[in-house]
């Protein structure tokens, strides 16, 4: 099998059963506390009224962002984005700050809210299983998806396997790749019958949202540069003047006092 | 007789106990040597094993990872037909079942009064022979069939069935009259085949009665139905409750519940009046072309719209929709088809259905009848004959349900019977993986049947709601510990073999029913020395080593010659739309209309069905599951709830003909104005259970036993309830 | 005028009873945060998955930093500007600030998953995160607040040589602090950069940096007046009215920028439509600009409310409300992280609502007590409102 350079996900909301299973695997693969999860359902559930019904539901983990913002956002850079895809996080660094759970439009890292200082609390997500990618297997949601609704592969061989998709059956998609380029693009690719924030998916536009953020922290320096000097000015400006008339009413006074 | 009790020995499973073992915390097993000698586990004990699963009966082909001696992920097998690579959320789940914390791991036996839930632990050695000697009393005090032995079909069901015919008891409890009696029988009189095979690769249109695949999840023909409808085939879906199944379907029919004939009748009205079968072509194949016209002529889309609630025109539509896609088009033959009485007849119509499609007669069609006889091509240990049975089966099966097959039997009847004593009183009960409390209809009364009885036995691998009751428990090995006989599917023969070591002392069913056996003196009838010895057996006619198949999961199995004839296991040798065995019972001969009965203004329809997170009513315990899993509700339509006065997350009271029940409501638009529905298997009693008791209700104490007289199948859908705020 | 201080302070047990009060309030802030510490955020608070900031960021960090933000306001006054006269009213708020800095850390060893850490962000740095420039950045203003202050505690401990050196350099250390002040005050805002998706249009844009700093001028004023105002009627000393009178004359004009730059920002951004339309949304805002910015510059406007000590006292505390109402506003209730659609597993506890739960408000109460503690301990026993010290001057 060729090496992947980018691993990615696709997912096919009009496959999906909600069965679940993908939530299983994933706990067991990961030996996840039953109080926690990586891996969730979203979305509206059944929508209209008897009897015209539609069902809309997505399951979805990590987005694994090309510009991920929790790692833009992470004072200490706990995450990072690997060249072929997955954004990992390193608890070594972290210090529960939680200003990634801030971040991320999606509402991914989950926090250890029940952990004291000793057991340690730190955020929880996706990995992208590793140890199964880096093995020839496919992450465990993927591999047990009764209905393929879960797929994984090369991003952009993805990409065209859900255009494909869409030219093939233009009637029963909407006519977007959920991920191709949001956010700047993610690794987690969706296909939808039903319009995407009605399955929990927030309206994000192909600028990274962190670029505001992040073009503000570049000038940081400058900027404090420029702002000492200035006030550095102002106050040589404010002392020198203030000097001046200071020595002026002296030497005023003096002539006064000589004449 | 009195036991004395040691204070060591006292086992209270009714107290709670320290808190639930997650996951990572269970004692690591001992790694099973046998696989680290053939070479699948390292040094260290780890690697993959392969296996069966046994979450549901589908029983999906599965590669376990052994990491320090535990099952640490399951994985589908690629090879194996049934989960090409995939398992399904109770598939995935399964290792906790094994390191369930609430696993009974010694042999117990009651201390307390029958549902205390208070046990001591006992050796192997007392509990068996407690067992035998109950048993061999209640023989000869009143004859091998005052003892009832039941269970759920699963892969040691031979054994136990030898134990059965060994004992002499005719009594044969299955579950399957509770589930799929109306479609085997239906299909066997008119196929003489219990239940056709499914292809999905050519299909293009699906008519679904109930079936609801995607929640009902059967692994590899949920994916072929997924991909058929991705592929562009249309489903049409029948279903009085918005289903994940009905979400994916072209169509949904929300029908009248207890009308599917009525409907599927017309569909046949619809294509024979018109022609729209090649029927010079099927009737070559198929008793009854010739009479079927006027038998059909009275059920027409008009008639069926005013019974289903289904437009006629819609009736017309899809019935000529079905037929022209000629023998590609499946009316599926359902799976748990214990719905109303008139569901033998939804079956029959089914089968009509396919066999005026074609779809049987065309070799690799979408529906067909070429299945392997169980157990063909391997072998088995020596048999000596059975003894005469002379008694009279208390199911009724067949003396008063002629057409019921023995395999089958008339479970509920089974219970009846020992509660009314006729024809005569059973004493003893044996149950092995079953759990008759919660699974039979109206619960009380099988509480109360289960009082009559002087011995009750139950084999499980958790303290489930039977074995609650029960004077003695029988710890069966988990699924991933033991062996099981090998079970052919397609060409393969596939193993199940323990992928760990047994946990405490529990022991495979093999082993149990040989120790019971010769316990009782039917040692003879036990020709196998272990489980590796029975399944050696099973491979010799194949010249397969054990090794070879513990490595690779399957023995190939050898081809079965076709010579291209198509041929029905039937009297006449065709399908038998009108069935001359059917018109000798007293019964139509012809699939036809029964009307069932309908509610009243202020009752509801009790509708059941599965959910894709639960087998029945054995996992409720799985952590895993309960983790992702819904929590139990009754649907109530939301139109009705308001009109009631009832609002999303009341608790409410369900009221039947024999019991009542509480539950949380989900007011939704997903189901019709006349039907409530329970979200199945929950409402545990055992409090062994520590996850699942107190959890949801249960809806056997609300069903009304109903028995089909053509099927024996129970009519689960036509239990009608009052509904209020609690 | 000789200095009337007692060096050696004699400990005596009738404290007055408001001492005692804030004494229990830090007691329970510190048994709540021990449990916090052996058993995490959970049992102490309503935080969860969908709202991880909550009061405490929103009380002890936006507003704890806002709070202290009359330290700059007050150094930039008497050694930028040199308009000496305010000298008295330099070094209460740069205890003040002092003060309200070392609360936020206080508070944030309380918040963080890994408070042991908390050194981490100096030694594993992610240029491209604001929570990291903030975490510098307050930690280096605690260090020049320390350093402008010292002064106070070096004559309180009668090392005048000490005093006198630290006077010398003071100048460089003010530069820094209004710098790293003007930093970070503004980067609370950029905080919120980063959810565009999250934070109500009728307060995220990208100036948010150039509206916080504005903002803080004008809080910073107003803390002024607060700190001054209070501490005179507590400590019953003289009240610096006509100093405060001018300073009041500049807080319309910093609220005046403020609501222009504001405004114009909306409708320029398109976001005009949701000023009265937008329900709970619409109500803060208009409260939180009423009560923060358009009474305060009616009321600053006027000269008699200004020459009023309790007028001026009760226009800072109505513009500081108003501000403080931002402040929350933008860290959390004009803030929307979990989408209102349905979410499995139910344990997840999405929840939409969020409010602090009784012991997460005590931690902040008990801190800002230990505050309002420290304050009062410094007033009393060290030259802190003492203004006519001739070393005060800068640059000799």
């Amino acid at each position: 099998m060729t090496e992947i350079k980018h691993h990615a996900y696709l997912f096919d909301a009009t496959r999906c059963i909600d069965c679940r299973a993908c939530m299983v695997a994933c706990s067991v693969e990961n030996n996840i506390a039953m109080d926690k999860t990586r891996i969730w359902v979203a979305g509206i559930g059944i929508k209209g009224e008897y009897p015209n019904l539609e069902r809309g539901s997505m399951v979805y983990h990590c987005m694994h962002c090309e510009h991920p913002d929790c790692m833009s956002a992470c004072p200490v850079g706990a995450y990072t984005k690997a060249e072929d895809g997955p954004v990992i996080y390193n608890p070594e660094v972290c210090i529960g700050c939680r200003y990634c759970m801030n971040a991320c439009p999606f509402g991914v890292p989950h926090f250890d809210y029940d952990k004291g200082i000793i057991d340690g609390a730190f955020i929880d997500k996706c990995t992208f299983c590793p140890q199964r990618i880096y093995n020839g297997q496919e992450p465990a949601c993927v591999q047990t998806c009764p209905t393929d609704a879960l797929e994984y592969g090369e991003r952009d061989e993805l990409i065209v396997k859900a255009r494909a998709r869409i030219a093939a059956h233009p009637d029963r998609y909407i006519d977007h790749i959920y991920g191709e380029f949001e956010n700047g693009g993610t690794s987690y690719l969706i296909l939808s019958h039903i319009p995407f924030n009605e399955l929990g998916l927030p309206d994000l536009p192909a600028e990274p949202i962190s670029e505001v953020s992040e073009k503000v922290m570049e000038m940081t320096i400058p900027f404090a540069l420029s702002w000492g000097a200035v006030l550095s000015g102002v106050a040589a400006g404010v002392h020198l003047y203030n000097k001046n008339k200071e020595e002026k009413t002296a030497a005023e006074e003096n002539t006064e006092a000589t004449k | 007789m009195t036991q004395t009790i040691s204070r060591r020995d006292f086992l209270k499973l009714g107290a709670t106990s320290a808190g639930v073992l997650a996951l990572g915390q269970m004692l690591p097993p001992k790694v099973a040597q046998a696989a680290r000698d053939a070479g699948h586990l390292n040094a260290a004990g780890d690697g993959y094993i392969t296996s069966m699963c046994e979450m549901c009966v589908w029983r999906c082909g599965l590669v376990a990872k052994i990491q320090d001696g535990r099952v640490v992920k399951l994985d589908g097998n690629p090879e194996h037909p049934h989960s090409r690579g995939k398992l399904c959320p109770r598939g995935q789940s399964g290792l906790m079942n094994t390191y369930d914390p609430d696993r009974v791991l010694t042999p117990l036996i009651r201390v307390g009064k029958r549902g205390e839930g208070l046990f001591r632990k006992a050796s192997w050695d007392e509990a068996l022979d407690m067992v035998a000697v109950n048993m061999l009393k209640i023989k000869e005090q009143y004859g091998p069939e005052a003892m009832i032995f039941s269970s759920t079909h699963n892969l040691s069901q031979v054994q136990f069935e030898n134990l059965l015919y060994a004992f002499g008891s005719p009594n044969y409890g299955t579950q399957r009259s509770l589930c799929f009696n109306a479609m085997i029988t239906a299909f066997l009189l008119t196929y003489g085949v219990e239940e056709p095979s499914r292809n999905y690769d050519n299909v293009e249109f699906i008519l679904m009665v109930g079936r609801n695949m995607m929640e009902a999840i059967s692994t590899s023909e949920t994916g072929e139905l997924a991909r058929a409808i991705d592929r562009g085939a249309k489903l049409v879906y029948l279903d009085p409750r918005y289903t994940k199944t009905a979400s994916k379907a072209d169509e949904w029919i929300p029908i009248r519940p207890g009308t599917d004939a009525a409907f599927l009748l017309a569909m046949i009205n619809v294509i024979v009046m018109n022609e729209l079968a090649d029927c010079d072509f099927v009737k070559q194949y198929v008793i009854g072309c010739d009479g079927i016209r006027d038998e059909m002529s009275r059920y027409t889309p008009e008639w069926a719209e005013k019974i289903t609630g289904v437009p006629a025109a819609d009736i017309d539509r899809i019935a000529r929709e079905y037929a022209a896609a000629e023998h590609n088009a499946l009316a599926h033959p359902g799976w748990r088809t214990s719905n109303f009485i008139n569901s033998f007849q939804t079956e029959r119509a089914i089968a009509t259905l396919n066999a005026l499609s074609g779809n049987v007669l065309t070799p690799g069609g979408c529906l067909s009848t070429e299945v392997a006889a169980e157990g063909a091509g391997l072998g088995a240990p020596s048999q000596p004959p059975y003894p005469r049975v002379s008694a009279l089966r208390l199911d009724g099966a067949p003396w008063k349900y002629p057409l019921v097959p023995l395999k089958l039997g008339v479970f509920q009847e089974l219970r009846n019977a020992v509660l009314t004593g006729d024809p005569y009183q059973a004493h003893g009960w044996f149950i092995s993986r079953q759990n008759p409390i919660q699974s039979l209809p109206d619960r009380s009364k099988t509480l109360e049947a289960f009082g009559k009885m002087d011995f009750i036995a139950t084999v499980d691998i958790i303290m489930n709601d039977t074995a609650w009751y029960s004077d003695v428990v029988l710890p069966e090995a988990s699924y991933l510990e033991r062996y099981d006989p090998l079970l052919p599917v397609g060409n393969k023969a596939f193993i199940r073999q323990p992928v760990v070591e047994p946990q405490g002392e529990a022991k495979s069913a093999l082993w149990i029913y040989k120790q019971l056996g010769e316990r009782l003196g039917l040692g003879d009838f036990f020709q196998y020395e272990d489980e590796e010895d029975y399944i050696r057996q099973q491979l010799e006619p194949l010249g397969v080593s054990l090794e070879e198949v513990k490595e690779k999961g399957y023995a190939e199995m050898p081809e079965s010659e076709h010579d291209g004839e198509i041929t029905f296991n039937t009297p006449s040798g065709k399908i038998e739309v009108y069935s001359e065995t059917l018109k000798n019972a007293g019964f139509s001969p012809w699939p036809t209309w029964e009307e069932p009965p309908f509610p009243t203004a202020d009752e509801f329809y009790l509708l059941t069905g599965k959910v894709a997170q639960h087998t029945q009513f054995g996992t409720q315990n799985n952590q895993l599951l309960h983790k992702y899993s819904d929590e139990p509700r009754l649907w109530m339509n939301a139109k009705i709830a308001a009109k009631l006065g009832i609002e999303d997350g009341d608790w409410v009271e369900i009221t039947s003909p024999v019991g009542k029940a509480h539950s949380l409501l989900l007011a939704t638009e997903a189901i019709r104005p006349d039907c409530v529905y329970l979200t199945p298997g929950y409402g545990h009693i055992s409090k062994g259970l520590k996850t699942a008791f107190g959890v949801g209700a249960s809806d056997s104490a609300l069903h009304v036993t109903y028995t089909d007289p053509i099927s024996g199948g129970q009519a689960l859908s036509q239990t009608f309830v009052t509904v209020k705020k609690a | 005028m000789k200095l009337n201080l007692t060096v050696q302070p004699r400990f005596r047990l009738n404290f007055r009873p408001l001492v005692w009060v804030l004494l229990a309030l830090m007691g329970i802030a510190f048994v709540i945060a021990m449990i916090r510490f052996a058993n995490g955020i959970g049992p102490v608070t309503n935080l969860s998955n969908a709202y991880p900031w909550g009061f405490w960021i929103s009380f002890d960090l936006f507003t704890g930093v806002a709070i202290g933000s009359g330290a700059f306001v007050m150094a930039a006054i008497v050694y930028i500007f040199e308009l000496k006269e305010f000298q008295p009213l330099l070094r209460p708020s740069v205890l003040t600030g002092f003060l309200g800095y070392i609360m936020v850390v206080v508070a944030l060893l309380v918040d963080l998953g890994h408070p042991e850490r908390i050194w981490y962000m100096m030694i594993h740095t992610n240029h491209t995160s604001v929570l990291l420039e903030i975490g510098i950045c307050v930690m280096s203003y605690l260090t020049v607040l320390a350093i402008e202050f010292a002064p106070v505690i070096f004559e309180g401990l009668k090392w005048e040589k000490w005093a006198h050196l630290l006077h010398k350099l003071i100048m460089p250390f003010v530069i820094l602090g209004v710098v790293l002040s003007t930093l970070h005050q503004s980067s609370l805002g950029s905080l919120l950069l980063i959810e565009p998706t999250k934070l109500f249009p009728l307060w995220w844009t990208p100036i948010l940096p150039i509206e916080f700093f504005i903002s803080a001028i004008s809080i910073g004023m107003g803390m002024i007046i607060l700190e001054s105002s209070l501490s005179s009627l507590y400590f019953k000393r003289g009240l610096e009215l006509h100093l405060l009178e001018k300073l009041g004359r500049a807080v319309p004009v910093a609220l005046g920028i403020y609501l222009l730059v504001k405004f114009v920002e909306i409708f320029i951004a398109g976001d005009a439509h949701f000023l009265f339309t937008s329900g709970l949304m619409s109500l803060l805002f208009w409260t939180e600009i009423l009560v923060g910015v358009i009474i305060p510059m009616a009321l600053f406007s006027s000269k008699r409310i200004r020459q009023s000590a309790n007028g001026i006292l009760i226009s800072a505390i109505i513009l500081l409300v108003g501000m403080i109402l931002n402040r929350f506003n933008v860290s959390w209730f004009a803030v929307q992280h979990a989408d209102p659609i349905t979410y499995l597993p139910t344990f997840m506890g999405n929840n939409i609502h969020y409010w602090p739960s009784l012991s997460e408000v005590l931690v902040s109460v008990g801190i800002f007590s230990a505050g309002i503690l420290v304050f009062g301990m410094a007033a009393k026993y060290l030259p802190l409102f003492d203004n006519e010290h001739p070393q005060h001057a800068a640059g000799d």
